[in-house]
């Protein structure tokens, strides 16, 4: 430790230092601007609550999306196992298609195969038309 | 020289014991009007600039706000306040050295740096701080808080998050730089320094 006496230099420096090195003043605005920016802190509630509904809707999506490969793998599989059946049926009914219709029987059983199929396709169309012209004056 | 000690952690128990009571922004303002002006000077005893003073000092005041409650006291609150106002003023001079490698604080700021309030135009007053500027950054840093905080060297080590040893020798070696650089430019002469400004 250094306790010898201060020169009349360094009193002097030490004077005009004390002088020149004035604290600065905080600005008036500081106070202000510091509470706004801790208002908008506290608006960390509104972002951990934005955060949370994103994340349910991102949950909901991969949940819908789960739904719809589902729906989609049922429909093919039922698709396929309808088509399996349907052939199936085919082949049982034909002796007795052959011996009732002779060789239409082939020719039967794809219109009667395609007029299921289209039917079923066009299902819900044809019924508003339907409904549209028993409803017209 | 050297102004009473402080006693930090006794004096800051009422702020440190008024979160634990759910009196968060009770707590909040006694530390604004206590280190407000403490932090916003140890900005700009570091940074030197004005408007990076206050944005830095605001920062480090958003995030005691945001850590208040975490604060376990095992530091004193004075302590842990200066360590993140130093943090945070750290990080800005690391963002100024790389996007501003040649660029020094501004004049502005240099005015503010050495006290903003307005006073009578005094040459020495110009010449001394001149000096200090020329003094390498680990000298300056010292007597810019000593004299904003009226010469309180426990307050400039708590500041500087450094033993009072240290920055009792820091001073030691900033004046006698100053004294030496003042010698070389002649003006060690102790009445030009203490001449009446006004």
């Amino acid at each position: 430790m250094n306790a010898r006496k201060p020169t009349e230099l360094e009193l002097a420096l030490d004077e005009a230092l004390g002088r020149a090195l004035r604290a600065p003043q905080v600005p008036h605005s500081f106070r202000a601007r510091l509470s706004a920016a801790v208002t908008r802190t506290a608006g960390i509630h509104w972002a951990a609550l934005r955060e949370q509904m994103e994340n349910e809707r991102r949950e909901q999506l991969r949940r819908l999306q789960r739904e719809y490969v589902r729906v989609r793998r049922s429909t093919i599989v039922t698709l396929l196992a309808a088509a399996f059946a349907a052939g199936a049926a085919a082949m049982l009914a034909m002796p007795w298609l052959r011996a009732h219709l002779g060789s239409y029987a082939p020719m039967a059983v794809a219109w009667s195969g395609a007029a299921l199929g289209l039917g079923m396709t066009f299902h819900e169309p044809l019924r508003a038309l339907l409904r549209r012209w028993s409803n017209a004056p | 020289m050297d102004a009473p000690v402080s006693d930090g952690t006794n004096r800051d128990q009422d702020i440190v014991e008024l979160p634990h009571t759910g009196a968060r922004e009770r707590a909040f303002e006694a530390l604004l009007e206590r280190y407000e002006g403490k932090v916003y000077r140890l900005c700009c005893a570091l940074l030197r600039d004005r408007s990076q003073a206050e944005d830095a000092a605001q920062e480090s005041l958003v995030r005691v706000w945001k850590a208040l409650e975490r604060y376990d006291g095992r530091a004193a609150l004075s302590s842990w306040i200066y360590a993140i106002t130093r943090n945070r003023c750290l990080t800005a001079l690391q963002q100024r050295r790389r996007h501003e490698p040649a660029q020094e604080p501004n004049d502005d700021a240099q005015q503010t740096a050495q006290g903003a309030a307005p006073e009578p135009w005094d040459g020495r007053t110009e010449e001394l701080r001149g000096l200090i500027e020329t003094l390498p950054e680990r000298l300056r840093r010292a007597p810019l808080p000593y004299y904003y905080e009226e010469r309180s060297v426990s307050e400039v080590a708590c500041m500087l998050g450094c033993p009072e040893g240290t920055a009792k020798t820091t001073l030691f070696r900033a004046r006698t730089a100053l004294g030496e650089l003042l010698k070389r430019r002649g003006l060690d002469d102790p009445a030009y320094w203490r001449e009446d400004v006004s």
